[in-house]
Parts: C-alpha cells; sequence; structure tokens
C-alpha cells in the first residue's frame, strides 16, 4: 500500500513537473497494479472517512458565509487575473495511480482544437468561420491555466484588420554646393533644389483591397518649394485586377509608368538622394506618369518573363517629351502649340518586357527592354520615340541578417528620338531631330546591417543644336558616392557627395560643380513591401 | 500508327495521374513539414533560404513564377513575411493560393501567438502586431500546422487524400513519440535562464521549460549596443546563464564576447530545416536543437 502511493506520489510529481497542460481526462486509467480485494477495501473506507471530513468542512465554511451567492464556493477558486497565472501554479492534476506520457503531447494552450477528421480518411479544410471559434472562452474551459500571455487568435481570411494600409513618408536633405542654383544642377523635382534645407517629398501612401476584385493605389505627394510654400500632386492612385485569368493584370487610373528600373519606382527606395541625369532629362523631372490604363502579362514560361503595356494620354510636365507645353509655352526653344489628341498616335504608348534567372541560389538577374512613343508639342506632326534597356544584378549572402550583407548592380541606359518642330506658327527656323542619349551605372554595397555604401556613374548626351541655347540641353556626367546608414527599415540618412562636369556647347560654357547631400528619411505607418 | 496514338496516350494518363502537387512554402520548416504530409505526392519548395533572416527576404522574380504555378501556398501567416510575400503575390496572379482558398495554409490559423504587443509601437523595434511568428520550433504546434497541411492537401488533392492522412498520422505518432525523448533530455534544465539573440525562442522555452526572455539585441531588429551587452553580461553573472542561443545569420563574434566575460556557451541554433548540419528534416532539427542545448546546460 504505501508502495502504491510512494509511486503514486512520484508519478505525479513527475506529471506536476510538466503539467502546464496536462489534461487528466487523457490519462489512461490505472489497471496494470495488483491489488489485494483487502487493500482496495482498506482504500474504500479511507476515501469514505475523507468524504465525510470535506463534506463537515463545506457545512461550516457554509455557516460563515452570509452571501447566498458564493455557497457554490466548494469549487477551487480561480485567480483573480488568469493572464497572471504561470504554468507552474496551473492545474497540477492530483497525484493519481496512473501512468500518464511523461511529457505532454498536446498543447491546448497554444493549438486550437483541430477540425475533425471524417471516418472515411478524408478531411476537412477548416473555413474562417471554424477558426473564428478558436476563442479565447472555449479553451480555457478545457484548459484553466493558460499560461500564455494575452492569447489572442488569429483569425484566418486576412491579416488585416483596417480596409486600407496608410502610411506617410517624408525625405528631407540638407544641401550644400558649389553651383548657387541647385536647382538647374539637379534634373529631378524631388531632388534637392537649394543650398540648406529642402523638403522634397512628403508622401502620404494608401492601399488596400477594393473588393474581391482591386486592388486600390494612390500616392499624394506634399512638397515644399524654394519659398517654403507647399505644392501637392495626385502622383498616383490606380486601381489593379486581382483575378484575371492567364496571367493577366489590368490597371488603370494615374500611375508610374513601368519604364526602366527608377521611374516607376518613388523616392525613398532611390539609392541616392537625387535622380540620374538621362532620367529627369530625358523623362521628365517628374518621372513619365499620367492618365492611363495598362495591361500586364506573366509568359507562361519556366522563368520570370513579363510583358507590360500602357497608354496615356501623354500630357503635360509629368510627360516630359511628349504633349509637354513646357515652361512657359516653350520647349527646347520652340513656342510649343496645344495639341489635343486627334488620333490614337498623340497618346503615348509604353511597352516593356523583363526577364529574370538566378545564376546561384545568393544571385539573382533582371533585364529589361522598355519603350515610350508619342507625340509631342514642338510641331502639328512632331513626334517622340524613347527606347531604354536595363540590368539588374544582386547577390544577397545567403546568411543575411535584415537582408544584409548584399551587392547590387543596377544600369539604365535611355535613347530618344525627338522630332522638333517649328513650334507654333511656323516660328522656329528649321526643324530638327535631337538624337539624345545617356546612362548610369551604380553598385551599392550593404556591407554590414543597416550600412550601405554606394558609387554611381552617370553621362548625358544632347546632340547639339544650332539654334537652341537651352541649358536642359547641355551634355554632361557626374559621379556620385554616397554611404547610407538605415537605423531600420522606417529610417535613414544619407550622405553622399557629387560632381558634375558640364560640356561646352555653342552656348554654354563648361563648368563644374561639387555637392554635397545630408539626406534623411522616416516612414510612418504600414510601409508596404518593396517589389524587387 | 495507332500503337504510336495509344501509347502516347498511356504516356499522357501516367504523366498526369503522377502529376504531383505543387506546393510552395515561404519559409523552410513550412516546406519540412509539407514534406512530412505530402510525401513523394507533392514538389515542394520554400522561399527563404533557412540560414537566412526570414524577416528579409529578396521578393525575387523567380518566386513569381513559383507562386503563379502554385497548387498550395503556405505562409506563416502572422505577418512575418509581411515585407516581401505582398508584392510577389500580388504579381503571381494565382487565384487558388488566395487566403479563403483550399490552396492557401496560413499557419498561424490555430495557433495561439505569444507576446501579443498591447500597443503598437515602432518604438519597440521590431515587434510584430499580431504576436510572436516564430511558432514552428514547438513540436505540438507543428503537429497543428502539418494537420491543417494534411488538410489542405487533402482538399485540393482528393485522390490521395487518405495517404495525406496516414502521413499527417505517422508525423503525430512520431512526434509524441520524440516528445517524450525531448522532454526527458531538457528536464533536468527546467526553470533555467538561456539568452537568445533574437526573441525567437519564446515557443521553445515554452514547450520545455526554459525562460529564454533576454536578448543580446536590446529591442527586436535592433542591433545589440555595447550598454545593452554590459547589462545582459551583468544579468547573465548574477543569474548564472550559461547558454547564449545565435542563429547562422547572427554576428556570432558579439555572443562570443559576451560569452567569454560571462563562461557561458554560444550554441548554434536555427529554426529552419537544414540550417544546421544534419537537421534536413524538422525531427532531427529539434533533435540537434535539444541536444545542443542539454550539451551546453549541463
Amino acid at each position: 500500500m504505501r508502495n502504491l502511493i510512494c509511486a503514486a506520489l512520484a508519478c505525479g510529481a513527475i506529471t506536476g513537473a510538466f503539467a502546464q497542460n496536462a489534461e487528466p481526462q487523457a490519462s489512461p486509467p490505472a489497471a496494470s497494479t495488483p491489488a489485494s480485494t483487502a487493500d482496495v477495501e482498506a482504500l474504500r473506507q479511507e476515501v469514505q472517512s475523507l468524504k465525510e471530513m470535506v463534506r463537515t468542512l463545506q457545512e461550516q465554511v457554509k455557516a460563515q458565509q452570509p452571501a447566498p451567492e458564493k455557497t457554490n464556493s466548494n469549487a477551487p477558486t480561480l485567480p483573480q487575473n488568469p493572464e497572471e497565472q504561470t504554468a507552474e501554479t496551473s492545474s497540477s492534476p492530483a497525484p493519481s495511480p496512473s501512468a500518464p506520457p511523461l511529457f505532454p503531447t498536446t498543447d491546448t494552450a497554444v493549438v486550437s482544437s483541430a477540425p475533425p477528421v471524417n471516418a472515411n480518411g478524408t478531411t476537412l479544410f477548416p473555413t474562417s468561420d471554424e477558426s473564428v471559434t478558436t476563442t479565447p472562452a472555449t479553451v480555457s474551459s478545457s484548459d484553466t491555466g493558460s499560461s500564455l500571455t494575452q492569447p489572442i487568435p488569429i483569425i484566418g481570411g486576412g491579416n488585416n484588420k483596417n480596409y486600407m494600409n496608410i502610411s506617410f513618408d517624408s525625405v528631407f536633405a540638407l544641401a550644400a554646393s558649389s553651383e548657387r542654383h541647385l536647382d538647374r544642377l539637379e534634373v529631378g523635382d524631388h531632388d534637392p533644389q537649394q543650398r540648406g534645407f529642402n523638403a522634397r517629398n512628403g508622401e502620404i501612401a494608401l492601399d488596400g483591397a477594393v473588393d474581391p476584385y482591386f486592388e486600390g493605389f494612390a500616392n499624394i505627394v506634399l512638397k515644399l518649394d524654394n519659398n517654403n510654400q507647399t505644392e501637392i500632386e495626385l502622383e498616383e492612385a490606380f486601381l489593379q485586377t486581382t483575378g484575371l485569368p492567364y496571367g493577366l493584370q489590368v490597371k488603370a487610373g494615374q500611375f508610374f509608368d513601368a519604364f526602366g528600373r527608377i521611374n516607376p519606382t518613388h523616392p525613398h527606395t532611390w539609392e541616392f538622394a537625387d535622380s540620374p541625369l538621362v532620367n529627369g532629362r530625358l523623362l521628365g523631372s517628374d518621372g513619365l506618369r499620367g492618365v492611363g490604363a495598362q495591361i500586364s502579362w506573366t509568359l507562361p514560361v519556366p522563368w520570370y518573363s513579363q510583358a507590360i503595356f500602357a497608354v496615356q494620354n501623354g500630357r503635360g510636365g509629368t510627360a516630359y517629351s511628349f504633349r509637354n507645353p513646357g515652361d512657359n509655352g516653350v520647349f527646347y526653344g520652340r513656342m510649343t502649340i496645344d495639341r489635343d489628341a486627334s488620333a490614337l498616335h498623340d497618346m503615348v504608348f509604353v511597352p516593356r518586357i523583363e526577364n529574370s534567372f538566378n545564376p546561384s541560389d545568393t544571385q539573382t538577374v533582371l533585364f529589361g527592354a522598355s519603350g515610350a512613343f508619342g507625340a509631342n508639342d514642338t510641331g502639328p506632326n512632331a513626334h517622340t520615340q524613347i527606347y531604354g534597356a536595363d540590368l539588374l544584378y544582386k547577390w544577397k549572402s545567403p546568411r543575411a541578417e535584415g537582408g544584409f550583407p548584399f551587392v547590387k548592380w543596377q544600369t539604365e541606359a535611355m535613347y530618344r528620338r525627338f522630332e522638333a518642330g517649328r513650334g507654333l506658327d511656323n516660328l522656329f527656323p528649321v526643324e530638327e531631330i535631337f538624337r539624345d542619349w545617356g546612362m548610369y551605372s551604380q553598385v551599392l554595397w550593404g556591407f554590414k546591417k543597416g550600412w550601405v555604401v554606394g558609387i554611381r556613374g552617370d553621362y548625358l548626351h544632347m546632340q547639339p543644336s544650332a539654334f537652341t541655347d537651352d541649358e536642359t540641353r547641355q551634355s554632361r556626367s557626374r559621379i556620385s558616392a554616397n554611404l547610407t546608414w538605415y537605423p531600420t527599415e522606417f529610417s535613414k540618412i544619407r550622405l553622399q557627395y557629387n560632381h558634375d562636369f558640364l560640356e561646352e556647347n555653342d552656348f554654354l560654357a563648361s563648368r563644374e560643380a561639387d555637392s554635397i547631400f545630408l539626406q534623411f528619411e522616416f516612414i510612418l505607418g504600414a510601409h508596404g513591401a518593396h517589389k524587387f | 500508327m495507332k500503337q504510336i496514338l495509344v501509347s502516347l496516350c498511356c504516356l499522357i494518363v501516367a504523366v498526369s495521374a503522377h502529376a504531383k502537387l505543387k506546393v510552395v512554402a515561404t519559409l523552410p520548416d513550412l516546406a519540412s513539414l509539407a514534406r512530412e504530409v505530402g510525401g513523394d505526392k507533392i514538389d515542394v519548395g520554400a522561399m527563404a533560404k533557412p540560414t537566412e533572416d526570414s524577416h528579409f527576404v529578396d521578393a525575387r522574380p523567380s518566386f513569381v513564377v513559383q507562386l503563379r504555378d502554385a497548387d498550395v501556398l503556405i505562409d506563416g501567416g502572422a505577418e512575418l513575411e509581411i515585407g516581401w510575400l505582398p508584392p510577389l503575390l500580388q504579381n503571381a496572379r494565382n487565384p487558388k493560393i488566395e487566403v479563403g482558398k483550399p490552396g492557401r495554409v496560413q499557419a498561424s490559423q490555430g495557433v495561439r501567438l505569444m507576446n501579443v504587443p498591447t500597443s503598437a509601437t515602432r518604438a519597440a523595434g521590431d515587434v510584430h502586431a499580431m504576436g510572436n511568428p516564430h511558432f514552428i520550433v514547438d513540436p505540438i504546434i507543428a503537429k497543428t500546422v502539418a494537420l491543417h497541411i494534411a488538410q489542405a492537401f487533402s482538399a485540393v488533392d482528393p485522390p490521395n487524400a487518405a495517404a495525406y492522412d496516414a502521413n499527417y498520422k505517422k508525423f503525430e505518432t512520431t512526434i509524441n513519440a520524440k516528445l517524450q525523448e525531448w522532454g526527458t533530455a531538457m528536464l533536468p534544465f527546467k526553470g533555467q535562464n538561456v539568452v537568445a539573440y533574437h526573441d525567437s525562442w519564446v515557443y521553445f522555452g515554452h514547450r520545455f521549460g526554459l525562460n529564454i526572455d533576454t536578448f543580446l539585441e536590446p529591442k527586436p531588429g535592433i542591433p545589440p549596443s555595447p550598454s545593452h551587452l554590459a547589462e545582459v553580461i551583468e544579468k547573465m553573472k548574477t543569474q548564472k546563464i550559461k547558454a547564449i542561443i545565435v542563429e547562422p545569420f547572427h554576428d556570432r563574434k558579439i555572443a562570443e564576447k559576451v560569452a567569454s566575460s560571462t563562461g557561458a556557451k554560444v550554441v548554434d541554433f536555427a529554426q529552419y530545416p537544414g540550417a544546421l548540419p544534419n537537421t534536413d528534416t524538422y525531427v532531427k532539427l529539434i533533435d540537434t536543437l535539444v541536444a545542443r542545448l542539454s550539451a551546453a546546460l549541463k
């Protein structure tokens, strides 16, 4: 008898040691221990006497408690705050002469009861409703001592509890330059525009599922000009299909064209504090974007291959090389005509094809070719064609922490054929065809978690004109180097040095300029994930 | 001619009969569970590498192709992959793996996540608003995830439902048996404190009765600072902590420095099968983790 109790206690102690969530009902009955009928009889008497004792004690307690609602206090009292209850203090099953598994193999504190399995062996897939029933209440009924801090079940069917993600992202730059008019040296609208502080990109980004058929995106950009006046623009606002078959996707609204690598992206993803010369001078300081529609198709081939085709109005400053009236009605020296879309070919068409493959497990290559074709405002029959090619190579360590270390090499080249007409009422002396081209190449090395060093070379060749003294048509080159620290993916501080060299032409003298930028950025809210 | 046609037909039938279920898992641990359940009926690939930080995986275009062709996608579901999975899914255009479809398994379904923050502030570092997503290292949770995977496979591929069910049951039995082994091995160290580089071992600690709540990172995702490390060293000395857990992508030198000034041991851990030698399956991984940690705590 004593041996039996000792064994039971020992067993119980081990169970208790693991008893975070042991379920007593799962224990098999102790039938294996041999015991004589006399022993059983003795036990039965002992239990009987204990029962009597409990009953008398209960009555005493009842007599002492005046409040009638507390009469059921013979049940074990629950702790005031179950969340503070630790595993060790909870629900150790009473020592019993059973042989339960030493280590619990189930734990209702961490997993919900699994959906039932049919008798014929097929299983039922849980609908999202079933998983909602994983309420803390259900679990606590079977497991009175949940040891986890504030368990909240994950509701199946989407992670977002909001209908849209909202974020605000702001980029600032402190600039020093040997060039007095920094806005004439820098080619992008989000680039630093003056010596001193600049706030050229405060971006409110919204996105979310519109309904089961569409996703919606919007980017509203606020920026401060050199007189600290706020400019606002609807940079992007478009919807995109989610359920088209055959790998198709349609996008419609105001959006950046998928031309090359940098054009479709927002400044906070840029690896330099300013945009490349070729982007600013051939696609425009705002990038090539506009109102229109785009269809893209993932080709049914074993590697990544995507074809994209967009049609847009191609009008205004965000379609710089197309139907752009220019500053004060002048573009490349011509008085521009206000050219309506009289035919389909007056719109801008932007095709692109991109392919990707992985040379190894740690390397990725993506290359693409883009085009942009449309009319321009320098003459009634003037057209523009832009061709682009881009290449991205990235290596990332197989033991990357936070995405570091990595090496990334990106290059883009563009060629533009611009038919410059004689302008409004044939005022300009001649028609010209400008064949301009340029490229940039940049290498980024993320050498340590949060730290990136980068170098970029830029070249832009603008075909000399015998007639225009436009300073945007000056051939030039630039070398840039920078160091960026990302404390987290939501902030960054970047120091960049630029050396610019502007070539002499018939109207403009050659000159050089040195600039230093200290860029800083923060992101609030649900920051969207980055595409490759 | 007829014979050729017949044999061609036979070939086509044979090929389609042996067409395996195409499964994509975001993480290698999910892929490993899928392999247990799917056996030879599936082809499974993982996107993240076992040795890399799964919070920051590049959205490589090749993943778009994998997702486009997938019959089943298994993801963690607790925002671990939020930095890279959404644009891939957007580009994959595969309605079979949308949330809510049988072809989508979100592993966190039915898992009670630990360390759910009361308020979402990034001042606390890289905190997951839905709770700690590193839950597969708890074998009991792994069983539930495996069951969900088995159910998804059966729903998408009913002819092989019996096989998936049998494989799951086999896995469950193995884990139940192994739990006794692992529990016994870890029993002497119950209640001990262990230091980890990053907060990804709370479920493992909970399962085996260890307190893994001191970290070399001052806040999740924030690199260790000298002042914080000094505090950790002090704490380790007073609590006589014997082990520091690091993962393949962590800066082991920092852990070694702390170890040398406290007399603790650096234990190379990994959440993902394949990251450590001879850990190509889930069971082997937990075997290795238990063996390494119990050796260090002795």
